[in-house]
């Protein structure tokens, strides 16, 4: 008797299925948003630095790899915001007497008309 | 009448000289050193689902051919088995929605293989013991008669009590192999599910299983349990409901550990 | 049975999930694609603006909190994802890299949001 067979599960399981890999890409955005977090910080201490460094600093970014590198930071951004907002009501249900509310009801209550306030409050207070 | 029978009759006949291959796994533990895949000409019938075509080995083919089955209607949860490498409810699959490729059928991964498609629940089942998947009162009789709750207290836990025990939801889990106390979805579904219920006064017995170490915490929300799940019991929910439960117990204890209970 | 932390790393990754998720996409948006195509031209968004808005006390604690929480954030599934590669025999190592550069970064963003 050889007894029970142990069968590993598959090294890159995160690249075998849509599932997974929808979540590896979910996981994934971290990366970028963390790095435009320090960008940000950096962004934040030139500013301080005075106009000089500060408008320097500016002239670098319209290079076309540092607005690339923010386009696909916004990308992973968007995905994160998306994701997160659509999962909000499976971690946190709301339910009303016997019913649950609707999932697409809590997102949007809970998630997307903030992110939409939040996000018109940025740009208008900056841009207006 | 009897035309239209003896058609379809003829109809099934025809049918029947249609075949499938099914890749079956097989691990004999007296025998074999390790798996096999083994093919077998199987007859193709529209109505017929993977179970059947395993049941046709075992009677017309291959008697050595072991599998659990027990309901054929979605019930009793032990027909699950990897069909073509995803967790599925062999009752629950159609012959039809592969033919004419063939269909590979393999026992559930994340569990050990006792013999061909069977596997050992030993561990699954010590996770389920651990978090008490039963009512907790603290007095020992029921006061009179039975519990009473209203229909949205029952509403609380309903979808995770639907729970099977079919541990799909463990072989789509690619965190499961890895982190050997992650209680895993069904045991953490059910703990929510009795931690939700009016009736049940065990919450704090069972975050002594839910709290320790990686018990919940091996979860990183891929999802697959749930969409795997047969009978929507949306294990992956139970799981992020059952962390927001015992991260606010986690700051209790850290903020007033003075007022344990 | 040993009562886990996680859960304390976990409310922070959650709680700069939210943060990230209302806050992030406007920010990049704003800072990486629109301030370096406006600055110096008709619409003046130069830094005397910049500078403005940003030293509005208001700003600077939403700013912090953030840049605080999305790190934590970040540093936690990062760590995750590098388990998940197969780096689960060295987890200690992962959560300790992880959560002090987020504290670093937490540090970071102290000092310079204090000293603008």
């Amino acid at each position: 008797m050889r007894g029970p067979l142990r069968r590993p599960f598959p090294r890159d399981w995160f690249v075998r299925k849509a599932g997974y890999r929808r979540f590896m890409v979910r996981e994934l955005t971290s990366v970028f948003v963390g790095g435009y977090i320090v960008f940000l910080l950096v962004w934040l201490h030139q500013l301080g630095q005075g106009p000089q460094q500060y408008y320097a600093l500016v002239e670098a970014m319209r290079h076309p790899l540092a607005v690339m590198l923010h386009v696909l930071a916004l990308l992973a951004a968007l995905y994160h915001s998306i994701t997160w907002f659509n999962l909000t009501p499976i971690v946190m249900p709301l339910r009303i007497g016997e019913d649950r509310l609707p999932n697409a009801v809590v997102a949007i209550a809970m998630g997307y008309l903030p992110w939409v306030a939040v996000s018109g409050a940025i740009l208008w207070g900056v841009l207006r | 009448m009897d035309d239209l029978l003896r058609l379809r009759g003829n109809l099934d006949d025809t049918m029947a000289k249609r075949m499938i291959t099914l890749e079956v796994f097989r691990y004999r533990p007296d025998g074999d050193d390790e798996a096999t895949i083994q093919d077998y000409r199987v007859p193709y019938h529209e109505h017929w689902v993977v179970l059947d075509a395993l049941n046709w080995i075992k009677d017309h083919a291959d008697g050595t051919l072991s599998f659990r089955w027990s309901c054929r209607m979605g019930v009793c949860g032990s027909c699950g088995m990897m069909v073509n490498g995803e967790p599925k409810l062999t009752c629950a699959v159609f012959l039809k929605d592969y033919y004419p490729s063939p269909i590979r059928v393999e026992p559930l991964i994340n569990f050990p293989v006792e013999r061909d498609l069977v596997i050992s629940m030993d561990d699954f089942l010590a996770k389920l013991q651990a978090v008490k998947p039963w009512l907790i009162r603290d007095e020992e009789e029921p006061p009179e008669g039975e519990y009473l709750q209203t229909p949205s207290q029952l509403a609380q836990y309903q979808q995770f009590s639907m729970c099977i025990n079919c541990m799909l939801c463990y072989a789509a889990c690619p965190e499961i192999e890895g982190i050997p106390d992650f209680l895993g979805p069904a045991a953490i579904a059910l703990a929510h599910r009795y931690n939700l219920d009016s009736r049940d006064q065990g919450q704090s017995q069972r975050q002594e299983a839910l709290g320790s170490e990686e018990a919940l915490w091996g979860c990183t929300f891929v999802g697959e349990c749930t969409a795997v799940c047969p009978k929507n019991v949306d294990p992956a929910g139970a799981i992020q409901q059952a962390k927001v439960a015992s991260t606010k117990d986690w700051y209790r204890n850290v903020l007033l550990p003075w007022g344990k209970r | 049975m040993k009562r886990s932390n996680e859960a304390f790393w976990w409310s922070l990754f959650s709680a700069g999930g939210i943060m990230a998720a209302l806050f992030i996409p406007a920010f990049i948006v704003l800072t990486g694609l629109v301030l370096p195509f406006t600055t110096g031209g008709d619409a003046d968004l130069g830094y005397e603006r910049a500078h403005q808005v940003v030293t509005w006390w208001p700003v600077r604690i939403v700013l912090f909190v953030v840049v605080f929480l999305s790190l934590f954030h970040c540093a936690h599934r990062i760590r995750h994802i590098l388990m998940d590669l197969g780096l689960r025999a060295v987890s200690t190592v992962l959560a300790a890299l992880c959560y002090s550069g987020a504290a670093a970064g937490t540090v970071a963003a102290l000092f310079v949001l204090g000293t603008l």
